[in-house]
């Protein structure tokens, strides 16, 4: 599913984030990175979600190039990966409902069809009861958890999390984990990197 | 780094080929309850937006309504200068005063000679008596008048020119009256129609000119304010972005707070318009009965208020949509 060959980044201002870095993830799989803070674990995953491109090398995709995805292409394969932030990136000045609702939205789901996924979704993470609240009232582990139901209400063939239990105790990481990893049962790729993970 | 995996639990997933089955495309009718639900969401976010800050925005439909009303208000006043000019456009008549030694039967002799004429239409006689009746209606010449002891007025001749003349057409029926040894004076609106008509030409010229500067006023206001309001939202639009949205998505509430703009700038506009004709119409129509026209004072035209909205929005949505595919570009 994931295909990564001779992979090389190198950001503006020559730091080098990755080099040379070859591996393939198969479909259903779960796959954990892991690295000291600053390795390119974040970078990686902007390779995948084509926020960057790769300076040399190859990403394969379900066996689509990602160099050959063209700027007018670019939302279509996004819209196939349910991705968490390590800063969160949620929509201020709306509800927790929204948020999650977002890529429904975008992807122009019936409502009445979407509210009941994003209710399932919320309620997988424990904040059926906050669906109205502001995210800024949210605890950080809160807000991360909304960013996990975002990911997952679309039910993408692929998921991204950058450090998703980095602000979680290990209680509720563990109820996390298992939910990507139902995920991944059902025939979804997992893609989790985390400094602290089991 | 090193990646570590936790295996499949199924082994399906490598035995078959891990391709997903490409979704089967949407039916025509959920393609349309899509682009609906698009548009809504576009619609009710730009509101939203609009909302949030209302000072802000009165500000800007305000400056826009006053930026619109006024290529609005010249075009009512070139309406009702057009109406104005017409009714006087029909009054061609040519006054010929007669030498005050020349008698009725003299003049009567004139008029006939002249009604010969092909281009005269009509000659009309006054004879100096009806002068004096006239002059004794207006108030306060019939005791000045009471002290004459001779009727000082010479007999009047009033010419109607024959056929749709244009401008200057007269003029050799006028350069042959006034040839005549006989007449003392002639009188004519050539030259004053003519000033007219030039004024007319300018005015209209004018009042396409500010509607174009006007307009290119309003496309830089809304595509000002849609810029800041892009800048203002970057991180909003980067989440989107990261979401899978299109640069369409991203960019039709925007598109509708424009088309917003441009409305509501448009009936601030006519409502200026309104106040504005509520305002002079009492005071003009006063001013044009004491030239003893009978022209009523026409509003703005119903067309014009058309015009108005649909350019405003027009503009509004051209505005924003230069805008934000321009901030657009810089993102992505
Ligand atoms: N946009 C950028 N421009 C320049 N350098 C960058 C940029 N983004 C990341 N880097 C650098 O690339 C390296 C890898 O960054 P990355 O964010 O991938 O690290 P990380 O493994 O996610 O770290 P952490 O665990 O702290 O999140 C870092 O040294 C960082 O400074
Ligand atoms: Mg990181």
């Amino acid at each position: 599913m994931i295909r990564f060959e001779q992979v090389a980044k190198r950001y503006p201002g020559g730091h080098d984030a990755l080099i040379d870095l070859s591996f393939t993830v198969a479909a259903g799989e779960m796959v954990f990175v892991t690295g000291h803070s600053g390795a390119g674990k974040s970078t990686l995953l902007k390779l995948l979600s084509l926020v960057e491109r790769p300076t040399r090398g190859s990403v394969h995709v379900d066996d689509v190039d990602l160099a050959r995805v063209r700027r007018r292409r670019v939302p279509q394969v996004r819209r196939g990966i349910g991705m968490v932030f390590q800063d969160h990136r949620l929509l201020m000045d709306r509800s927790v409902f929204d948020n999650v609702a977002l890529p429904l939205v975008i992807a122009g789901a019936p409502r009445a069809e979407a509210a009941k996924r994003v209710r399932a979704a919320l309620d997988k993470v424990g904040l059926l009861a906050r669906e109205k609240a502001a995210p800024t009232l949210l605890s950080a582990g809160e807000q991360q958890r909304v960013g996990i139901a975002r990911a997952i209400v679309g039910k993408p063939p692929l998921i991204i999390a950058d450090e998703p239990t980095g602000n979680l105790d290990p209680q509720l990481s563990v109820g996390i984990m298992q939910l990507f990893a139902e995920f991944a049962q059902v025939g979804t790729a997992c893609w989790s990197p985390a400094t602290t993970c089991t | 780094m090193n990646v570590r995996r936790r295996p499949p639990r199924r082994s399906a997933p490598e035995a078959t080929p891990p391709k997903r089955p490409r979704a089967p495309r949407p039916s025509a009718g959920a393609r349309l309850g899509r682009w609906r639900d698009h548009h809504l969401y576009g619609l009710l976010s730009s509101l939203g937006r609009l909302a949030v800050r209302p000072l802000a925005t009165v500000l800007t439909v305000t400056v826009l309504g006053v930026a619109l009303a006024l290529p609005l208000l010249l075009q009512a006043a070139l309406d009702n200068l057009r109406a104005f000019s017409g009714g006087l456009r029909e009054a061609r008549e040519i006054t010929v005063f007669l030498d005050p030694d020349v008698g009725a039967a003299a003049a009567a002799e004139i008029a006939a000679g002249w009604r010969g004429r092909p281009d005269v239409a009509e000659v009309i006689v006054r004879t100096p008596e009806q002068g004096l009746a006239e002059f004794r209606q207006l108030s306060g010449f019939s005791e000045a008048i009471g002290v004459l002891d001779s009727n000082p007025l010479p007999s009047v001749l009033v010419v109607a020119p024959a056929g749709a003349a244009a401008d200057g057409s007269d003029g050799a029926l006028i350069a042959a009256i006034e040839a005549d040894r006989r007449v003392d004076l002639v009188q004519h609106d050539a030259a004053w129609r003519r000033r007219l008509t030039a004024i007319m030409t300018l005015g209209e010229r004018a009042a396409i000119a500010l509607a174009a500067l006007f307009g290119l006023a309003t496309l830089l206001v809304v595509g000002n304010t849609v810029r800041l309001d892009v800048q203002s939202r970057a991180e909003e639009i980067a989440i989107m972005q990261l979401m899978g949205a299109s640069d369409g998505f991203v960019r039709r509430p925007f598109l509708y707070a424009g088309l917003w703009y441009g409305l509501l700038g448009a009936v601030v506009a006519i409502l200026i318009a309104l106040a504005m004709h509520l305002a002079l119409r009492d005071p003009l129509a006063q001013l044009i009965a004491s030239y003893g026209g009978q022209l009523t004072v026409r509003g703005v035209a119903p067309t014009a208020l058309l015009a108005t909205l649909a350019g405003g929005a027009a503009l509004g949505w051209l505005g924003a949509w230069i805008a934000s595919t321009r901030q657009l570009r810089r993102t992505a």
